[in-house]
């Protein structure tokens, strides 16, 4: 439990150390920093795995049942998809947009977290780990493609307007910030797709207070719905750039909105103990 | 260092002057050997557009800089027109300064030149050719590539376009990913679209469309850099499957109009548009700007671009001049260690130490009567077998500091010398 709550203090000022080395090698192009900051994701991202791997056994349940479980799980989410993303695509420059909220995730954990061992049967079944998983990283995926989304639109009014800054000069291209966002995009209606149907399905069988109405599953279906037309409108009627990405960037603060707010006020379908 | 540098460049002379000393690669055959017969041990000789540059490494007080200029200024019978105060002359750490400052190009006439790397190497590889270059300008040379080299690497000295048509270009890699999968038309034939098409082709653009009113000249254009060309009065069809349209001719009115973007956006599926207006008057409708996924620029967007890139490459020099100062100070050592005192002393020492290295191993088989026997006896060994090279290399020292250095290098490399020497050199 010691380890677990002193990992817990750690990790904030790891993500915002692996933020500030991957600003100082974007904004000031310090060597350093360029030839770090990766090293430095994987070694935060072991650590992170290290925390999550230590809830699970002290606690006994994935950390995913509460809401300030999830943010922990989802910062992890994020960096793990951003590290698969800057070795396959071996672009380097979007981790201090990414990274960024990778931290604040982690902090809004590590300050209100409160583990248990409480827990329902049905949270320790594996169909819930599924359940989770798929919409946790959905929701990694969202995080994602909102925050292309805005470094496509910081580009885009920085060479709309001829101010050829920092900006301009170590982001991606448009065209590939794009391709990013909208692959982010498709992942998150293969997965959150997923979560929804398994959830509706599988929880109702076991589940039997299930409620339709409730206001995090309306939530939920409402932002997997607004995506999926994201991806009808880019595919069928060629709706792309800026349009593309503000809905991007909205979806990723409705969804944050949806989390938070509709998970700590409204929401007691998610909550099982 | 017996380094001299001889040189023209346009801090020191106008154009009309430097063309005077500008010198092919076939004159550079025919002097740099002349110059190794009657001045010099080492010579490299490179010209360039703002520039010509002698580099030359000769023993103490065998040659008059002023003959140098001389020379260069006789060789190209310029005297009408070159005065022996428009060549510049550095000696020594200053000269090989000069030359690292030069190939980082922060020496250059347009800060982070990419040029003149290749052209300093064209140089020195001549002077290799002809056996002009020896140890010292080999070593010297190398650095300078290094110090170019990372210059670009680990500085932006050379980020950023500053020239109007690559400006263009690199606006246009700002936008899409792959250029090799986008078509670009040009409409007018002239100079800067001609400089706009070749960068365009070096970055493998996909497709090239040119119109033009002369029809002619699009099609000699065209030919040049394989590209389609379109009759002047039907290029608006081009616009639908273009990517990037490039505008410089002479109009009075905008040739391109909103509605012509609408229709080609309906047709082209709303891909982001790029926009480059090279011409006075402007050609493209300056509203267009406004419109959603197009990116339209003129030539004051460009000119600042090109400002603004400029001052960032001006504040990288700092970065660069600490990278040469790393180096010469590598030079210096290097240099250092190849003289004969040090090299002596380097030799006796490594001599030393493999000598009581052995004599502690097997100190034990010695009587204890005859342990100081056996430390007087090695002592004398190891010194009997230096002696002769010590004699040797001392007599050198009134030879061709050419072949010197090539004696002093080889016997470092035989011992392993070199790399204590510069430790020791630094330490110091």
């Amino acid at each position: 439990m010691l380890l677990t709550n002193c990992l817990n203090y750690i990790l904030p000022p790891l993500y915002f150390l692996l933020v500030w080395v991957y600003g100082k090698a974007f904004f000031a192009s310090l060597l350093p920093a360029k030839r770090f900051k990766t090293k430095l994701l994987i070694i935060v991202s072991l650590v992170h795995l290290s925390y999550l791997i230590s809830i699970t056994i002290i606690y006994r349940h994935f950390p995913v049942t509460t809401v300030f479980e999830i943010f922990t799980s989802l910062s992890f989410s994020v960096s793990v998809l951003y590290c698969i993303i800057e070795f396959t695509s071996r672009r380097k420059e979007t981790g201090f947009f990414i990274m960024s909220i990778a931290f604040f995730f982690q902090l809004i954990s590590s300050i209100f977290i409160k583990n248990t061992t409480d827990l329902p049967e049905i949270l320790q079944s594996p169909y819930f780990g599924i359940h989770v998983s798929s919409a946790l990283i959905g929701y990694a995926a969202i995080t994602i493609a909102g925050a292309y989304g805005l470094m496509y639109l910081m580009l885009y009014y920085e060479m709309k307007s001829s101010r050829f800054g920092v900006i301009y000069k170590k982001l991606p291209t448009l065209e590939s910030l794009e391709r990013m966002a909208l692959t982010a995009i498709k992942i998150v209606v293969a997965l959150l797709g997923t979560a929804i149907c398994f959830g509706i399905i599988w929880l109702h069988q076991v589940y039997r207070g299930l409620y339709y109405a409730d206001p995090k599953l309306i939530g939920t279906i409402v932002i997997w719905i607004m995506y999926v037309l994201l991806v009808i409108a880019e595919r069928c009627f060629f709706i792309r750039g800026r349009k593309i990405m503000v809905f991007s960037v909205a979806g990723f603060l409705i969804a944050i909105f949806s989390m938070t707010v509709i998970n700590i006020l409204f929401s007691e379908f998610h909550r099982f103990f | 260092m017996n380094l001299l540098c001889i040189g023209i460049s346009h801090h020191t002379a106008p154009l009309e002057v430097r063309e005077k000393l500008w010198f092919s690669a076939n004159e550079i055959r025919g002097i740099l050997p002349l110059l190794k017969q009657n001045y010099a041990c080492e010579s490299v000789l490179f010209s360039t557009c703002n520039r010509t540059e002698l580099y030359v490494l000769t023993d103490d007080g065998k040659i008059e800089p002023g003959l140098l200029k001389k020379f260069l200024i006789d060789k190209k019978s310029a005297a009408d027109k070159v005065q022996l105060s428009d060549l510049f002359i550095l000696t020594g750490g200053e000269a090989a300064r000069h030359l690292f400052r030069v190939s980082a190009s922060i020496d250059s006439m347009v800060i982070g030149d990419v040029q003149i790397l290749t052209q300093i190497k064209e140089g020195f590889n001549l002077a290799v050719e002809l056996g002009t270059a020896g140890i010292f300008m080999n070593r010297l040379f190398q650095l300078a590539f290094r110090v170019g080299k990372r210059a670009r690497t680990e500085t932006e000295i050379c980020e950023g376009a500053v020239s109007i048509s690559y400006a263009a270009v690199e606006l246009a890699e700002r936008i899409f990913d792959k250029l090799n999968e986008k078509t670009a038309v040009i409409i007018g034939a002239g100079e800067t679209a001609e400089l706009t098409a070749t960068h365009l082709r070096s970055k493998d653009l996909g497709k090239l469309l040119i119109t033009n009113r002369t029809y002619e000249h699009a099609c000699r254009l065209a030919s040049k850099f394989e590209a389609d060309v379109l009759p002047f009065d039907s290029w608006s069809s081009g616009l639908a499957e273009s990517d990037i349209v490039i505008s410089s001719i002479e109009t009075d009115n905008y040739i391109i109009q909103p509605a012509d973007i609408k229709k080609a956006n309906r047709r082209h599926k709303n891909v982001p548009l790029f926009m480059i207006d090279l011409g006075v008057p402007r050609n493209i409708n300056p509203d267009i700007k406004k419109m959603e996924n197009v990116f339209l620029y003129d030539l004051d967007n460009l000119d600042s671009m090109i400002s603004n890139n400029l001052k960032n490459r001006e504040k990288e020099i700092p970065k660069v001049d600490a990278i040469i100062a790393e180096v010469l100070d590598e030079l210096t050592q290097w240099y250092s260690s190849l003289e004969v005192n040090p090299t002596i002393i380097a030799l006796t020492e490594y001599m030393e130490s493999i000598r009581k290295e052995e004599l502690e191993k097997n100190i034990n088989r010695f009587d204890p009567k005859d342990r100081e026997l056996a430390e007087i006896i090695t002592k004398r060994i190891i010194n009997k077998i230096i002696h002769r090279p010590i004699i040797n290399m001392r007599n050198d020292q009134d030879k061709c500091l050419n072949d010197r250095l090539q004696k002093m290098n080889i016997i470092q490399k035989l011992f392993g010398l070199a790399g204590s020497e510069n430790k020791k050199t630094h330490g110091e």
